[in-house]
């Protein structure tokens, strides 16, 4: 049945963290586990929750998540009845063309806001992987009478010192946030997604930007937590959820997939996570491959040694070579004898015959999109 | 608006394939997996787009279901265009004498108005059970070159080969000047791949010349081409040369997916400059775990290995549980091998389940043949060459 929600993604996360993964794309346009991209998981879970209509805004470097979201045919958004806004940034008299933040980004798509004709709207972040069904917490939300109702888990490992939202709950209302904490206080790590009224959302955007705000979270929902007025909700996510915003969580939460457990919550059968298409033939398995406990794409061409990795799309391992606990990117070619231990090859990296690239296991290396090594 | 196109590909997609057993009990040919990610369609479908042809209509009659909803609007091919496209056709009632196809010639006698609307100088007719890549453009520039009414695609086989097949004799310009239907004393090794390109005004003449001769059986190789020969027109072959196979029956099936393991294999599907399109499943990646092994093998994205598979080609969301053994075997999509199975020289079709400890086939012998959605149960043993589904 159809859902009167409106989606709205925004992708201007911080990345400094992730290095030269994020140099040229957007977090949310991080390939992830061997053929999607992040924000794949987001949005394929608000398709599952019967949202149609889906806005996304860019913020920085977007190219490569233009490229591909497309028209959204992939994920059945091109329609007459749903679709796929982009939001790209632009100049305007109040508006520079770079957000400052969340609150600033829906201040500029008010626009977008208004357009729509769905009674709610819900918003998410794009460097989260969770999984919901945005009917559900919408029933809730009206339940409970809240005006804005906040996702959060008690999942400990997306803790952070010194980084993130920890929310203190009381039957079941938001009374404190905490930003960055040394040591976060509440067992609740808001996930970066929430739902509200659509047209409430747009009058506290309106009323929080006009008077001085520029945070959403720091701002503005801090400001409604503490003024009462009005009824902050909380859901929780079930399972496990993945913040990624630095090479150690983008490393972890790849390998995390590895895990049978992980794996089947993410991928259930009826709920696919859909992404773009590229028409490879199956993997193959030539010769003296030796693959175990590794996620291997369609395209790739095995004829070496391959233990806890993933190997995205089109991935060549040479005869002799060796890949231990890495993540490599669509079209890398590990050549001959070559050797690589906890890395992240970015797309189109060449290890030419019998290069060694060996990395501590806490700290991967990252090795930036078409070198040549 | 009235529509031209140049060349307008009609696909003969309607044959039962009776000789693939229960593997075409429930599915039309053309619909059966192959080669872990595709169905036997794709390969004359990506060929006709890779070829720039963008018009193409798919003549169903047994079993269409499966093929339609594979078909659906034809994106996964760029077939899903507005002046053009994919469009599948299955017999139709014209008043009061709707009829079922007699025979290929008689499948595009019947569609000729679809044809029409396309007012093409060209059709291309092709067989939907062959697995080759084609580039129907320079066979259509070759039929243009020469004039011709009709040519017909050629392969050389080996001259042991050459009395099973369509013989299309030429004289030294390569014009034909005989046919002969599985010869016993053959006088050339030019076996027709049932592939042709028509003048279109050419093949609509003959078509309705054929539909009047009570006694023609509306086949292109017995009625159509040798009348066309009586008449004095002008029949090219065109040479192909590169990997065709016909997938009729259960072994040569067998076969053609093994020759895609072999290294290089005869076929390139790496091709970027000319890929077999499919249509895709929301599958994640393939899952090869510890306990498992594969060696030699093709492996489809959703499949989960945990038990042995060598020289296989596995679908998409196979799922081999642990102690498991996939040797020579294909295996379409979303079936599962139960633990212990042995699945050895043998076809399992879509969404069978082997039960745990079943022998599927054997070391040596005919290929065994598990029907789709059957359940094995426990234990049971599966003989070379038989069959086993509803």
């Amino acid at each position: 049945m159809k859902q009167d929600i409106v989606g709205l993604i925004y992708t201007g996360e911080r990345v400094d963290e992730l290095q030269e993964l994020t140099r040229y794309r957007a977090a949310a346009a991080l390939p992830m586990v061997g053929r999607y991209r992040l924000i794949d998981f987001t949005l394929s879970n608000m398709i599952h929750s019967k949202i149609k209509n889906i806005g996304i805004i860019m913020q920085k470097n977007y190219h490569s998540l233009m490229d591909h979201l497309g028209s959204g045919r992939e994920w059945n958004l091109h329609g007459k009845r749903s679709g796929l806004t982009i939001l790209p940034p632009y100049m305007s008299r109040e508006n520079v063309g770079v957000y400052e933040g969340l609150l600033d980004a829906l201040h500029t798509n008010i626009g977008f806001m208004r357009r729509s004709v769905e009674r709610n709207i819900a918003v998410s972040d794009s460097n989260v992987l969770y999984q919901v069904d945005f009917a559900d917490v919408i029933r809730q939300h009206l339940d409970s009478k809240a005006d804005i109702t906040l996702l959060y888990t008690k999942d400990r490992n997306v803790r952070r010192n010194g980084r993130g939202r920890y929310l203190d709950i009381q039957d079941g209302q938001v009374t404190k946030i905490e930003f960055d904490p040394t040591i976060p206080h509440f067992e609740n790590t808001y996930v970066g997604a929430f739902v509200a009224r659509r047209e409430l959302l747009i009058d506290l955007v309106d009323r929080a930007v006009a008077s001085g705000q520029h945070h959403f979270s720091r701002g503005m929902l801090s400001q409604m937590v503490q003024d009462r007025i009005y009824r902050v909700g909380a859901y929780e996510c079930e399972g496990r959820v993945w913040v990624v915003d630095s090479v150690q969580t983008y490393f972890q939460s790849n390998m995390d997939f590895l895990n049978d457990t992980f794996r089947a919550q993410a991928f259930r059968d009826d709920r696919p996570v859909w992404t773009k298409l590229r028409d490879e033939m199956p993997a193959r398995y030539i010769g003296d491959s030796k693959v175990s406990n590794t996620l291997v794409a369609d395209g790739c061409l095995i004829e070496g040694t391959v233990e806890n990795s993933i190997l995205f799309r089109g991935v060549v391992v040479k005869p002799g070579a060796v890949i231990r606990n890495s993540i490599i990117m669509q079209d890398a070619v590990i050549s001959r004898g070559a050797e690589v231990e906890n890395c992240i090859l970015d797309k189109q990296v060449t290890l030419r015959d019998n290069v060694r690239l060996i990395a501590p296991r806490s700290y991967p290396l990252v090795v930036a999109k078409n070198l040549t090594i | 608006m009235e529509q031209h196109k140049t060349c307008v590909a009609m696909l003969l997609a309607g044959g039962q394939g009776a000789r693939l057993g229960i593997l075409t009990r429930h599915v039309a040919k053309p619909a059966v997996p192959f080669g872990g990610k595709y169905r036997i369609i794709d390969f004359p479908l990506s060929n006709c787009v890779n070829a720039g042809i963008d018009t193409v209509g798919v003549l169903t009659q047994y079993k269409p279901m499966e093929l339609n909803s594979y078909i659906g609007s034809g994106a996964p091919w760029d077939l899903d265009i507005s002046n053009g496209g994919v469009f599948v056709l299955p017999p139709y009632s014209k008043g009061e004498e709707g009829e079922w196809y007699s025979g290929t010639a008689n499948a595009i006698y019947q569609n000729i108005s679809f044809i029409k609307q396309f007012n093409p100088e060209y059709v291309l007719i092709l067989s939907g059970d062959h697995i080759y890549k084609c580039d129907y453009s320079e066979m259509l520039n070759h039929h243009i070159k020469h004039e011709a009414a009709l040519t017909v695609a050629v392969r050389q086989v080996p001259w042991e080969d050459a009395s099973r097949f369509g013989l299309m004799n030429t004289d030294d310009q390569g014009n034909i000047i005989e046919f002969e239907e599985k010869p016993k004393n053959p006088k050339s090794n030019n076996a027709s791949m049932g592939v042709y390109v028509f003048t279109y005004d050419k093949l609509r003449h003959y078509l309705e010349q054929d539909e009047l001769d009570p006694k023609s059986e509306n086949d292109f190789g017995k009625n159509i081409i040798p009348t066309m020969l009586n008449a004095g027109e002008k029949l090219v072959a065109w040479n192909f040369e590169g990997y065709w196979k016909d997938v009729g029956t259960i072994e040569s099936l067998w076969d053609a997916n093994m020759d895609l393991l072999s290294s290089p294999a005869p076929i390139d599907l790496h091709d970027r400059k000319w890929r077999i399109y499919a249509r895709n499943v929301g599958e994640p990646p393939h899952y090869a775990s510890q306990k498992g092994e594969i060696k030699d093998a093709l492996v489809t994205e959703g499949c989960e290995v945990f038990g042995k598979v060598i020289r296989s080609v596995l679908s998409a969301d196979v799922h081999v549980a642990e102690e498991a053994q996939v040797i020579d075997a294909v295996i379409m999509p979303h079936a599962v091998i139960g633990r212990g199975a042995v699945i050895r020289r043998a076809i399992v079709a879509e969404g069978a389940q082997i039960g745990e400890g079943a022998v599927i086939g054997g070391e040596e012998g005919k290929i065994a043949v598990v029907g789709s959605n059957t359940v094995v149960p426990t234990g049971y043993h599966l003989k070379p060459g038989e069959q086993l589904g509803e």
